[in-house]
């Protein structure tokens, strides 16, 4: 059981996204309670900057998978919190495609009783199948997943794809004031698709994975909310990370039309691309030539890495630097509510084979906030924003009767992270905390070390 | 990334001098013994190799021609080099002809037919190699029903990796042969500013792209042919491609054959009308099939190609692939040739070649 953080005096660049501030700042904390916020001005901000110490809010992950029951080979839901920990995240919702599925309250239950038995102070809320037993044909449970305190549904790894059961569960759930997580996928579009359909697949001679296999679902499923929201107005559609601009075109209409939809990015549609299955390892931004159209790694000395690495075979795949692009265009728009890291641990067993073969997944939740704080260095997104993804965002996609609203507030528990943001650290199997090991990052230097996690008061992770 | 791989398979630790000149070896010798310009200890794809490098490996598939030619066509150059061919796909023509050119370099060969149905059974790739290293293989020779499953191989095994076909992405020895052919009976011997065309599959074709790299990297006109459905992606490709590396992509078969100093073939496989890629196979030969009729827009001295099997009467017409102009039997010999040649430079590579 980690201690309580009872004697803290912290010193950095504060980040509020809900108060609106960002600045040198000092907090203190005694036993375990944020007892004083003091934002700081003149000479008493000497030497606090954007680029040193960083004091932000607990991060909140809408969207990971930690596997208990079924697979613990892959991950627990103790290694989870640990890794969630290690990655500055205080609150996480797990997906429910576990074995057996998380569609009945019993499974709920379960992940809740070992979330508490690991003794980590990091939260763990629990999202229920949308289908009986994600099998996409009738409703699971969803009443009585309310009841035992769900935070929303999804089938995610799979997609409602009968539209009329799509549906269905769009205004049973909204009547129970919870969203629908889609998991936006025509499957007789997808089926046997190795990586994102386009110049990189064409060349490795790997099955595509077309723009409308997404795009489509995408601009289906909001049709139906158009049509559910007529009867009931508390619909909620949440479409999971959208990785095209063609879906996040659909998601922006959708939103100006007034329709309650939400959505969310990962930080590896935002900062890896296609291009990385062929041995590049840029960053997406850099891979996008001066007239926003994508560059040609074969030809400007971009491909450093051995081509086939199974650690980047992912659904939705990794996609062009141009649509990587708009997934950062919708992030600083606000098109995108959130950004999930869908972390997905996998064994070696299972992602160490042939790429077409290996399961789907990145391991990313330990990895999130260094990859974004790459795109702020390189000033396609502001700090405040990307926190803002990672707190607000995904605070409100929960609700308040779930997580507490995050920011810096004197006199409630300390729920923050510590970033030493000028230093970096190597990716490796051993420095991460996560059971997955199936990270493309394997061997980056990255710069952004979470030193200091504290969850509800208590020291969740401690570099020291 | 495994130590001494880099994703065009040289080893760092073998890296030779610019090979600016195809200095071809005598290959009667062990490559041990010879300053050999080539650097890949490993060979995956062709899409990293220079003009120069491929210049090399048709130089020393002349040699090894002319070894075939002999009474006894064999040479003890590889003598105690242990050869495996590990094929997950059926195949008669690689295969054998992999076999072929190892014995006739003196390699011992032990051949391994693999089930590849599902990876949940059975044993892993990388473990397989892992044992074939232990029995002692200095190269693996191997096919793959998977996209990329060469590169897995490599970064387990510690000799040479040469990829006999994986998925729809590369052939690099049926690439190189192909070229060997066209150079040996194109009228001076050169691809500059010929036209290459493609016909057929394209889209589920391992040889289309492995020699969409080899021919535009040699200078050749190369253009795409097939029902939109089997050209998938290509447009993609072909307007990205490098400078010097065009090619164009058409359905319009009419077009694409018209003076055309090369016509290459590729086999339909009837599995592409249940996935709805094609109404039938009767279509796609009265639409695409390559007949004596269409064959009539080429150049006169047009050579008929076809990687093999074919399948006569839907992508080629039976008189057609025993017209004087083709050279398909001739692609199964150039075939031996070629891949001898590899399994030299990739030997020279493992010794170390190069350092002189």
């Amino acid at each position: 059981v980690s201690d309580v953080a009872d004697r803290l005096d912290l010193r950095g660049w504060a980040v509020d996204p809900a108060a609106g501030c960002e600045g040198a700042a000092e907090l203190t904390v005694r036993d375990g309670i944020l007892e004083r916020v003091a934002w700081l001005e003149g000479a008493d901000a000497d030497g606090l900057d954007a680029d040193g110490t960083l004091l932000l809010p607990g991060l909140i992950e809408f969207h990971a998978h930690f596997r208990e029951p079924g697979s613990e080979d892959a991950e627990t839901v103790a290694t989870g919190q640990a890794a969630a920990a290690h990655g500055g995240y205080t609150t996480v919702a797990v997906m429910p495609n576990t074995t057996p599925a998380i569609d009945e309250p019993g499974v709920v239950g379960r992940v809740r009783a070992a979330a508490v038995a690991s003794g980590s102070p990091v939260r763990v809320l629990v999202h229920g199948a949308v289908t009986a037993g994600r099998a996409g044909e009738t409703l699971a449970a969803l009443g009585e997943l309310a009841d035992a305190g769900v935070a929303g549904f999804s089938d995610d790894g799979a997609p409602v794809h009968v539209p009329a059961l799509l549906r269905n569960a769009l205004a049973y759930a909204g009547a129970l004031g919870l969203p629908i997580i889609d998991h936006p996928e025509d499957p007789s579009l997808t089926t046997g698709a190795e990586m994102s359909e386009g110049y990189v697949a064409s060349v490795l001679g790997l099955k595509g994975w077309p723009i409308a296999g997404e795009a489509g679902a995408v601009a289906r499923a909001i049709a139906v909310l158009a049509d559910v929201v007529q009867d009931v107005p508390g619909a909620h559609l949440h479409l999971t990370h959208v990785s095209t601009a063609a879906s996040l075109a659909h998601v922006r209409a959708a939103k100006s039309a007034g329709l309650p939809v939400t959505c969310d990015v990962t930080p590896h549609h935002l900062a890896f691309t296609d291009e990385w299955v062929a041995g590049s390892r840029r960053w997406a931004w850099e891979a996008l030539a001066g007239d926003g159209s994508a560059r040609d790694p074969w030809i400007d000395g971009a491909l450093v890495a051995p081509p086939f690495d199974a650690s980047l075979r992912v659904n939705p795949p990794l996609r062009s630097p141009v649509d990587a692009a708009a997934c950062m265009a919708a992030l600083v728009d606000g098109t995108a509510d959130a950004i999930v890291t869908d972390h997905a641990p996998h064994t070696e067993v299972d992602k160490h084979v042939e790429f077409g073969w290996a399961i789907n997944g990145i391991s990313g939740i330990e990895t999130a906030l260094p990859v974004l704080l790459a795109a702020v260095d390189a000033g396609r997104v502001s700090l405040t924003r990307v926190v803002d993804a990672l707190t607000t965002g995904p605070a409100r996609l929960l609700g308040e009767r779930r997580v507490t609203a995050p920011g810096f507030r004197e006199g409630e528990p300390a729920d923050l992270v510590v970033v030493d943001r000028g230093a970096t650290w190597t990716v490796t199997p051993d420095a991460l905390r996560s059971k997955g090991k199936n990270s493309p990052l394997l061997g980056r230097e990255l710069r952004g070390v979470v030193r200091l996690t504290v969850a509800g008061g208590r020291v969740a992770f401690s570099a020291d | 990334m495994t130590a001494g791989t880099d994703r065009a398979g040289a080893d760092p630790s073998s890296v030779a001098p610019s090979a600016g000149t195809a200095d071809v070896p005598a290959v009667d010798a062990p490559p041990a013994t010879q300053p050999v310009a080539w650097r890949h200890r490993h060979l995956l794809d062709v899409d990293a190799l220079s003009r120069a490098e491929l210049e090399l490996v048709m130089g020393t598939a002349d040699a090894m021609r002319e070894v075939l030619e002999r009474p006894i066509p064999k040479v003890p150059a590889l003598r105690g080099t242990n050869v495996t061919i590990l094929f997950y796909e059926a195949s008669t023509r690689t295969r054998v002809s992999f076999e072929i050119a190892a014995k006739n370099l003196s390699c011992d060969v032990v051949n391994i037919a693999a089930a590849s149905s599902s990876v949940s059974k059975g044993e892993s790739l990388v473990d397989t190699v892992r044992t074939i290293e232990a029995l002692g293989a200095d190269m693996l020779v191997m096919r793959h029903s998977v996209s990329g499953a060469p590169y897995l191989a490599a970064e387990a095994f510690g000799g040479s990796v040469l990829n006999g076909g994986d998925g729809w992405h590369a052939h690099p020895s049926q690439a190189l042969l192909d070229l060997y052919t066209m150079r040996s009976r194109l009228p001076g011997g050169s691809l500059e500013g010929r036209k290459v065309v493609i016909l057929g599959d394209v889209l589920h074709s391992r040889v289309a792209r492995s020699n969409i790299w080899t021919l535009t990297a040699m200078g050749a006109d190369l253009w795409l042919c097939g029902p939109a459905t089997l050209l998938r992606g290509f447009e993609a490709w072909a307007a990205r491609g490098a400078s010097g590396r065009r090619f164009t992509v058409t359905s319009d078969v009419d077009a694409a054959l018209r003076d055309a100093d090369v016509v290459m073939a590729l086999r339909i496989q009837k599995e592409r009308m249940a996935s709805g890629l094609l109404p039938s196979l009767r279509e796609y030969a009265a639409r695409y099939g390559l007949t004596r009729e269409r064959l009539r827009a080429a150049s006169p001295e047009a050579l008929v190609m076809h990687p093999g099997p074919m399948n006569e009467g839907v992508e080629i017409a039976p008189d057609v692939a025993i017209d004087p102009r083709a050279v398909i039997t001739t692609q199964v010999t150039n075939g031996v040739a070629v891949r001898m040649a590899l399994l030299y430079l990739l030997a020279g590579a493992q010794h170390g070649g190069g350092k002189s």
